[in-house]
């Protein structure tokens, strides 16, 4: 009896010790991968003689993580080998996951003390990072010239800072974007003009309906950055200090824009998204669905999924592109990141991670490479210089972004609190209790914002 | 124990007692080495307020409470998920038997024939299902065209209605029988043919050879079946996971898909952790009840 | 004459009842198979059609290809390797506790089997993170081990317990005869129970292949090095829902990826049923 007890303690202590210091600063950072470490060793030991490189930053083996696809995970190894190439001494491993399996990992490392050395970033995660001090703040290496964002601008710099530090530097830049069936409304003569009011879009759902009877997906299952750019135009920013801002009525204009879209028959009803994965490209009711009634002739994106867009369309649909509309589309357009670059705070060398950060920003070697594949890149000198060299697509984009959004945008809303992606399932849940007719505008907005502001004050 | 009996080794290897701990301990050591701590440190997260990110802090029995007085989601999938596991399980089994007995049969094509009926196991969760899944139970898909030709013009939307989405799951669960099939099909060949032959002589048809044969003595693995896909009904993800996300209005949310977004999408894991164990108990609970039956109807006296 | 033409009937009945229902079984697998011939952006415009309207093979060059220069054949490669030996230390480990569980008395013996049931019943998801901490607390993160040798430790109680189950069906009068001939419990287990076990090994070595093949879990967890990954995890990476996804090449290497697991399946299945029915085991 006494041995099981003592044998229940231990493990009992084993657990408080591993549950309670998460890791601790005991745990061995396993990273950086035995084999990555033998080359490095090898290459450095040729290269120590000849150490006058560039950089002069000696040895180091760094992780580098991201999420993407194929194109993305050839181009960015392909420019961490030329960091390598040019800095002789460090080794860089790139390791890349899916979108949803690289948050996993990431919060399992988290959890374990061992965020890689340079990452990618989200807006809708650097905050919570950045708050758990998991992220190396950027502003002292900014100020002492390590990171360059001279050619960066300051509203780009704010998306990626929390509480006065710079966190994360956008990889690349996009703003919200209208992808739209050109095609279609083409062969009925319909124009679509950019920034929209709300009211001008109504009309334009209407007539293509009544046109076409093509109906509209306004963000379905995925409204939440539209809820946002949607709720600008009020100047409400929906996150507050463990709060939602605005009251119990702010957010009614907002379901009645789905219930008016039903009662005119024009939005697509709740069940065709039954039957596609929401959120994926290629299953959007736009390019997917083949029937009128199963179509929309618009999808609320963003201008760097424009040639994803394209590629899924069917053969002879030409996609176009325009801004989203919103009740003030002054107010409500911004520019954001598409993705970020942060440095982990678990990195040995912090110097050379945010030297390989730079790189990868500022440098036309990375950026050649790179060809913005991550959106247009942030600094202006870059942008022109790759432009250039960019897919007739992506020009277009270059083009939507700096001659439609930039000369009539406002700065980003600050990136999203803990509890956010908690509230915005609400919210897509709310939509889709609308759209069902389970609940009226009125009060899908106060349920929406009690219990919106109940999971924001637990947090 | 050497000094009481004065057993040689050899002879204390052999005692029964301790050959069953020496065959088991493989088990004794993985199950202290991989599994007690892991385990108990999830226990202690469902008592702690734990977002990932930052170290847990206790926070007493509070996400317990908050689970049953203050979460109609959790209700809703507790809801969903016996619906599914009761009427998704004895379906299952009742397929994989007969398709067992059917293959068990040797004829040149039977091979082939277990291959393909085993298949969609294989190929289980994969996006490919995922995608076809939903394209066939679509509005304009194989399904509703294969009722129009049998003469029901329909263009009901099975994903889209809250009462039907969770049976496009279930369908799907059944159509995956094949790790029952295999088991059975292996069990039916431990039969021994000498009672098939008895049976005959007494005159017995198929029919009688399958109700007093065959069924009585498959029902250890009928009974193991039962258990297995019980736990596996309630820890039920995939089909959720990647086909309906529990689309539409939480018709289909199983409660381990619940208990993921609330881990890694709301970050609220000590929540997710506590709803975890009340799995444990509810799926125990139940293992119980089929075990307390067990000696009712499982046949335990070998051949 | 009316004799062998009803039983040709019934034969005929037969094949075609279970060949049409088998084509039910195998038409999402067909799917696949085709559409990963299709040009990869007319997968879903055409999903409705099966046969290609325009064959193609560079899905499989995309596909085999594979990411950052690491070229599908090693994650081919690695999987086989973690999923082989996986299934080794499983098989070797289940049969000894099994037979454990089956013929030996011994104390604690409920609490083990109690413990084993409830290993089970706690969902995969919520030991993520403790595991993790765990395995990094042993030094074992980034490498193979914790894919590999804790299945070398029984920790999955499914074989266990249909081992078990399937020795519980042996007679034991088998077991009385060695016994009386002096046989150990060890012998007995080597030398009569376990040739008797193959069906359920045999079952056992599918199920547990082709669950280690497909697990993605843990090697996402613990495998950090791209080239180290398994196919399962690599399969993943051909989708990115922000941009664009290469459905076609996924289907490819999907399709090349279930071949392991259909090719053994198809050796194996003969050996499930030949088992014991044969050797004179008459009760």
């Amino acid at each position: 009896m006494k041995k099981k007890i003592a044998l229940v303690m231990a493990c009992a202590m084993t657990v408080a010790s591993l549950a309670g210091c998460g890791g601790g600063s005991g745990s061995t950072s396993t990273t950086a991968a035995a084999g990555g470490e033998t080359t490095a060793a090898a290459a450095g030991g040729e290269t120590t003689a000849a150490a006058e490189a560039p950089a002069g930053g000696g040895e180091a083996n760094l992780v580098m993580y991201w999420w993407g696809n194929q194109v993305r995970n050839e181009r960015t190894q392909a420019a961490l080998d030329k960091y390598c190439e040019l800095n002789p001494g460090v080794s860089i491993d790139g390791q890349f996951a899916e979108w949803n399996d690289y948050w996993n990992k990431l919060a399992t490392m988290a959890a374990g003390q061992a965020i890689p050395d340079v990452l990618q970033m989200d807006y809708m995660y650097v905050d919570q990072y950045a708050k758990s001090n998991l992220l190396v703040d950027l502003k002292p290496y900014i100020d002492n010239g390590t990171l360059d964002v001279s050619e960066i601008s300051e509203n780009t710099i704010a998306s990626g800072t929390v509480d006065g530090g710079v966190y994360a530097i956008a990889a690349g830049i996009n703003a919200p974007a209208l992808l739209y069936n050109k095609t279609l409304l083409d062969e009925n003569g319909i124009t679509v003009k950019d920034n929209m009011t709300m009211d001008e879009f109504f009309a334009l759902c209407k007539e293509v309906f009544e046109k076409t009877g093509v109906k509209t997906d306004i963000a379905y299952g995925i409204a939440n950055s539209w809820s946002e750019y949607y709720m600008r135009s009020f100047d409400i920013v929906p996150f507050g200090d463990k709060k939602m801002n605005g009251d119990e009525t702010s957010w009614t204009p907002f379901f009645e824009m789905y219930t008016k879209g039903l009662e005119e028959g024009w939005l697509l009803p709740p069940d065709v998204f039954a039957e596609i994965t929401v959120g994926s490209v290629e299953q959007t009711p736009m390019v997917y669905n083949s029937t009128p009634a199963t179509q929309s002739w618009c999808e609320f994106y963003n201008s760097n999924q424009l040639a994803a867009m394209q590629n899924a369309a069917p053969e002879g649909m030409e996609i176009g592109i325009t801004t989203w509309p919103a009740p003030d589309p002054k107010k409500s357009a911004y520019l954001k990141s598409s993705q970020f670059f942060s440095v982990g705070v678990h990195t040995k060398n912090e110097e050379e991670a945010v030297k390989v950060l730079d790189f990868m920003i500022n440098s036309s070697d990375a950026n050649n490479i790179l060809l913005g594949e991550r959106g247009v890149p942030a600094p202006a000198d870059i942008a022109a210089e790759v432009a250039p060299q960019l897919s007739e697509i992506d020009q277009k984009v270059t083009a939507f972004i700096n001659d439609v959004v930039t000369p009539n945008c406002s700065p980003i809303n600050p990136p999203q609190p803990d509890g956010a992606s908690e509230v915005y399932d609400l919210l897509n849940r709310t939509v889709e209790k609308v759209c069902y007719g389970q609940l009226d505008a009125a009060t899908a907005a106060a349920e929406f914002f009690t219990e919106a502001n109940k999971i924001m004050s637990s947090k | 124990m050497k000094g009481k009996k004065n057993l040689t080794f050899r002879q204390f290897m052999c005692k029964e007692s301790t050959a069953g701990v020496v065959f088991c301990a493989p088990f004794i050591i993985g199950f202290l080495m991989f599994m007690i701590v892991p385990m108990g440190i999830s226990f202690y997260y469902s008592f702690c307020d734990y977002n990932i990110l930052t170290p847990a802090v206790f926070s007493g029995a509070k996400n317990y409470i908050k689970m049953f007085t203050d979460d109609e989601v959790f209700w809703q999938t507790i809801g969903v998920t016996f619906y599914f596991a009761f009427v998704s399980v004895p379906l299952r089994l009742i397929f994989a038997l007969i398709v067992a007995m059917i293959l068990l049969k040797t004829t040149k094509a039977t091979g082939f024939y277990r291959a393909a009926y085993y298949l969609p196991s294989i190929i289980g969760g994969s996006v490919a299902v995922a995608v076809l899944w939903k394209r066939m139970w679509a509005t304009d898909g194989v399904i509703n065209t294969l009722l129009s030709a049998i003469g029901i013009e329909t263009s009901f939307a099975w994903l889209g209605n809250t009462n039907t989405a969770i049976w496009v799951l279930i369908v799907l669960a059944v159509w995956q029988f094949g790790s029952s099939m295999l088991i059975f099909l292996s069990a039916l060949k431990q039969i021994p043919v000498s009672l098939y032959e008895a049976a005959t002589v007494d005159g017995a048809n198929k029919w009688h050879q399958f109700w007093r044969v065959t069924l009585p003595l498959l029902t250890p693995n009928i009974f193991f079946n039962l258990v297995m896909q019980m736990i596996n009904g309630f820890l039920a993800f995939t089909q959720c996971f990647i086909i309906t996300q529990g689309k539409p209005l939480n018709s289909t949310l199983f409660y381990t898909v619940y208990m993921y977004q609330q881990s890694f999408e709301f970050y609220n894991t000590g929540y997710g952790a506590a709803l975890a164990w009340i799995m444990l108990v509810i799926i125990g609970l139940i293992t119980l009840l089929l075990f307390a039956t067990k000696k009712f109807w499982v046949y335990e006296g070998g051949f | 004459m009316g004799m062998t033409t009803k039983r040709t009937i019934g034969k005929i009945v037969y094949h075609v009842l279970v060949c049409g229902l088998g084509l039910v079984m195998i038409y999402p697998l067909v799917w696949m198979i085709m559409s990963s011939f299709k040009p990869t952006q007319t997968i879903f415009t055409t999903a409705n059609q099966l046969i290609p309207s325009q064959f193609v093979l560079e899905n499989y060059a995309n596909g085999w290809k594979g990411f950052a220069k690491i070229s599908f054949g090693v994650f081919f490669k690695n999987s086989l390797f973690i999923s082989i030996i996986a299934t080794i230390g499983t098989l070797i480990s289940s049969a000894l506790v099994a037979f454990g569980f089956s013929r030996c008395k011994f104390f604690g013996k409920r609490i083990l089997f109690v413990a084993m049931l409830l290993s089970m019943m706690l969902p995969a998801q919520v030991l993520m993170i403790p595991q993790y901490l765990w395995y990094q607390k042993l030094g074992w993160v980034g490498s193979y081990k914790p894919l590999i040798i804790p299945y070398f430790f029984a920790i999955q109680g499914f074989f266990v317990y249909q081992i078990t189950n399937f020795i519980d069906g042996i007679p034991r009068e088998l077991d009385e005869a060695a016994k009386i001939d002096g046989c150990s419990y060890y012998s007995i287990f080597f030398r009569i129970i376990l040739p008797l076990t193959t069906p359920a090994l045999i079952t056992s070595t599918i199920f547990s292949f082709m669950w280690r093949w497909d697990d993605f879990l843990s090697a996402l967890l613990y495998i950090n090095e791209s080239a180290k990954y398994p196919v399962s995890l690599a399969l993943k990476l051909f989708c990115d829902p922000g941009s664009s996804s290469d459905y076609g090449a996924m289907f490819a290497m999907a399709t090349i990826s279930i071949l392991p697991a259909v090719i053994m399946f198809i050796c194996l299945q003969k050996y499930l049923v030949e088992g014991i029915s044969t050797s004179g085991l008459k009760g």
